[in-house]
């Protein structure tokens, strides 16, 4: 059981760490980045690759960090005219052509059958149950430095500036900013930070595949955000957290209605996500830690 | 707040009732914890259609050995989980079943990227795993024995066709086919049984977007073949019949049965795919373990995989019992003397099984899928394939063997 807490709350990080990365996008500065899980796959293989051609799991890190920023750029810089749906269906194919790439190129890729084997750092020496509580401080001590950060952000004048592009980027260019600047300032900063997840992700399962990219993911990062609070990054990390809890404990409730079949009591999982995303919405669409609107100071 | 307060009375039934559903179990089951075993078939996602039946396939297999008195004097219980036939969402299931559950073994993962990504917790916490997915990697990690599968890998589908075609005689075979993850191991194990029939082999990989393969037909007939085995998809593969036809080719046609299907039939002209054989991998539906499948689920024709799945739980079932242990390790252990032991009495069901080996003799099962014997690797090293023929423009079958 243990084990298992350890796991999910290791998962949870993963998720808390995507959860910052579309709440800095999505509630900081209004796009709607439903390519989430691309950036996720690009640092999950970037680190993937990086490590298996024989450097170090930092700089495989690294290297998902720097290759998620530059997807950031070249997606904003490609699609600056776009706002609203048109950018959720632009950022949401790319997800697909990251998957559809990784799943065609098998010279770098290895296709479907995905890379297994990447290195997962120190579990030699710790041992599997060492390593698993190592990962995840690890994880966790990311999100919490992350979190640090982006609160400090959404704090600065700078965060200001963000949320005034968010509710109204004409007037804030009339206000003489360069709205183009910031939003690929912080779409790079979200993708560096998904492409982080990603990495964390794949040396934590030793494995990645293009099947783990699936749409799915930002989905429920998605939903993650709204629940936990849009426009605040405490309300991303709660939120992440409680998805998985919520995901895993309805795993338990056969226990209690043993009369399902199997296959109606998967499907009630997959209805009892949307029926929470449906009363969140309902009931407390603000999330459950509110958006803060802190005054700026008076000079 | 206060209209959520909980009276004396209230907590004093809802504290029995809890304490009486904990204590059920182990009234019910008399001695020890029952032994648990989970299924991580696809429920929901693209293999939807599939694991629900295979989930009630392994339920209708334990409840059977339940009512005849269990496995070392305990009750067997099936977890179900759904791996959403997705990785990510597999390792969270299967992270459960082990860490919770504690289950000896997890049967029916389907999409060889969620075994790949579930085979590296059970090898690691010593569960054992089987499972219905074909790729040729997933038995090439270092699973330590802790996995086992009956889908027959494309290196024994390509001896099969190999075989076939020593079988019907042909001495110089040339193999065609696009680009595929499989078309190089396809071929070397088409040679390998040609060569040792005393033939020759060559082939040609080609472009399967190009809307004419002449000169790709031309260097075929220069090898003057006596049969040709297509590698490729349905699409492809009808443009190269065609070419073949026109050509003049005379001789013997070989082609997967999803290339060469009924939809392909139909849409060219008779004489071009007249006598051409399709292989493919098939249920033994002549085996009487496969008649008491059809029986004990009620579905008359039940995919491979409901068939796999069902050989999965009877041999981890009688590995236990032979090992007087329920543990992975114990399974991993002992499932090659239930499945393919020399000297043992024929078995097709765990029931009869289980009760030979309480009376000490060795069981051998042949299962609904095949005979179910494993190589070192975890590949079944034979399996049943289905072999048909064109006939007067129809899809006729020669033979299940």
């Amino acid at each position: 059981m243990l084990a298992y807490l350890i796991f999910a709350l290791t998962i949870g990080g993963v998720y808390a760490l995507l959860a910052l990365s579309l709440n800095l996008i999505w509630g900081g500065i209004g796009l709607v980045n439903l390519g989430l899980v691309g950036f996720f796959a690009l640092g999950a293989y970037a680190s993937a690759l990086l490590t298996g051609a024989g450097l170090p799991v930092l700089f495989g890190w690294g290297g998902a960090i720097v290759v998620g920023a530059v997807a950031g750029l070249v997606v904003t810089l490609a699609t600056a005219r776009l706002r609203d749906d048109y950018l959720a269906i632009v950022t949401l194919g790319l997800a697909e052509v990251i998957r559809l790439v990784a799943l065609n190129e098998r010279w770098l890729t290895n296709g479907s059958d995905g890379i297994s084997g990447i290195q997962a750092p120190l579990k030699s020496a710790l041992g599997n149950q060492g390593f698993n509580l190592f990962y995840l401080a690890m994880v966790s001590a990311v999100v919490l430095v992350v979190w640090l950060v982006l609160r400090r952000l959404d704090r600065s004048p700078y965060g200001r500036a963000m949320k005034a592009i968010r509710e109204d980027q004409e007037l804030v260019g009339f206000a003489g900013k360069n709205v183009l600047g910031f939003k690929v300032q912080a779409f790079a900063v979200s993708a560096a930070i998904a492409g982080l997840a990603g990495a964390l992700y794949a040396h934590f399962q030793s494995y990645v595949s293009p099947d783990h990219f699936q749409p799915l993911i930002t989905i429920y990062i998605f939903l993650a955000v709204a629940a936990g609070g849009v426009g605040r990054p405490a309300g991303g990390v709660l939120g992440a957290y409680v998805v998985v809890f919520f995901l895993e404990l309805t795993r338990f409730l056969p226990d209690l209605v043993p009369s399902l079949a199997p296959a109606q009591f998967a499907a009630c999982r997959e209805i009892l996500v949307g029926v929470a995303l449906i009363l969140v919405l309902r009931f407390r669409p603000q999330g459950l830690l509110p958006e803060q609107i802190v005054p700026a100071p008076k000079s | 707040m206060s209209r959520y307060t909980i009276n004396r009375r209230h907590f004093l039934g809802a504290s029995s009732l809890l304490l009486g559903g904990a204590a059920l179990p182990s009234f019910a089951w008399g001695e020890g914890e029952p032994i648990k075993i989970g299924t991580l078939t696809p429920l929901t996602g693209s293999g939807g259609p599939y694991g629900p039946v295979m989930a009630d396939t392994v339920k209708a297999v334990v409840d059977e050995i339940n009512a005849a008195g269990g496995i070392l004097g305990r009750k067997i219980e099936v977890v179900s989980e759904d791996d959403q036939t997705n990785p990510e969402a597999g390792v969270r299931a299967a992270r459960k079943l082990i860490d919770v559950d504690a289950v000896s073994a997890i049967v029916g993962t389907w999409a060889s990227s969620v075994t790949t990504a579930v085979a590296p917790l059970c090898w690691e916490s010593k569960t054992f795993l089987a499972t219905v997915s074909g790729a040729d990697s997933i038995t090439e990690l270092p699973h330590q024995g802790y996995l086992a599968r009956t889908q027959p890998n494309t290196t024994l589908q390509g001896r099969k066709f190999g075989e076939f075609a020593v079988a019907e005689s042909a001495k110089r075979v040339f193999f065609v086919s696009p680009q595929t993850p499989f078309a190089d191991s396809q071929f070397q194990n088409i040679t390998k049984a040609i060569e040792a029939g005393g033939g020759e082999t060559a082939s040609l990989i080609y472009d399967d977007k190009k809307p004419s393969y002449r000169s790709e037909v031309d260097e075929l007939l220069r090898f003057n073949p006596d049969a040709v085995i297509f590698g490729g998809y349905a699409p492809d593969t009808t443009v190269m019949l065609k070419e073949l036809y026109r050509a003049g080719y005379q001789g013997k046609k070989i082609a997967f049965a999803y290339a060469v299907n009924e939809k392909l039939v139909d849409s060219v002209s008779a004489e071009i795919v007249e006598g051409c054989y399709t292989i493919a991998p098939s249920s033994d539906e002549s085996s009487t373990a496969y008649q008491r499948l059809v029986e004990l689920i009620g579905v008359d024709k039940p995919d491979p995989y409901t068939v796999q799945v069902y050989d999965q739980i009877n041999l981890i079932l009688m590995a236990m019992a032979a090992a007087g242990e329920t543990t992975g390790t114990a399974i991993k252990d002992n499932i090659r003397k239930v499945s393919q032991a020399a000297d043992g009495a024929k078995v097709d069901n765990a029931r009869d099984g289980l009760k030979l080996i309480a009376e000490g003799k060795a069981v051998n099962y042949d299962g609904a899928s095949g005979p179910c014997d494993f190589t070192d690797k975890g590949d079944i090293s034979d399996s049943s394939f289905r072999y048909e023929q064109v006939r007067g423009g129809r899809l006729t079958l020669v033979k299940i063997a």
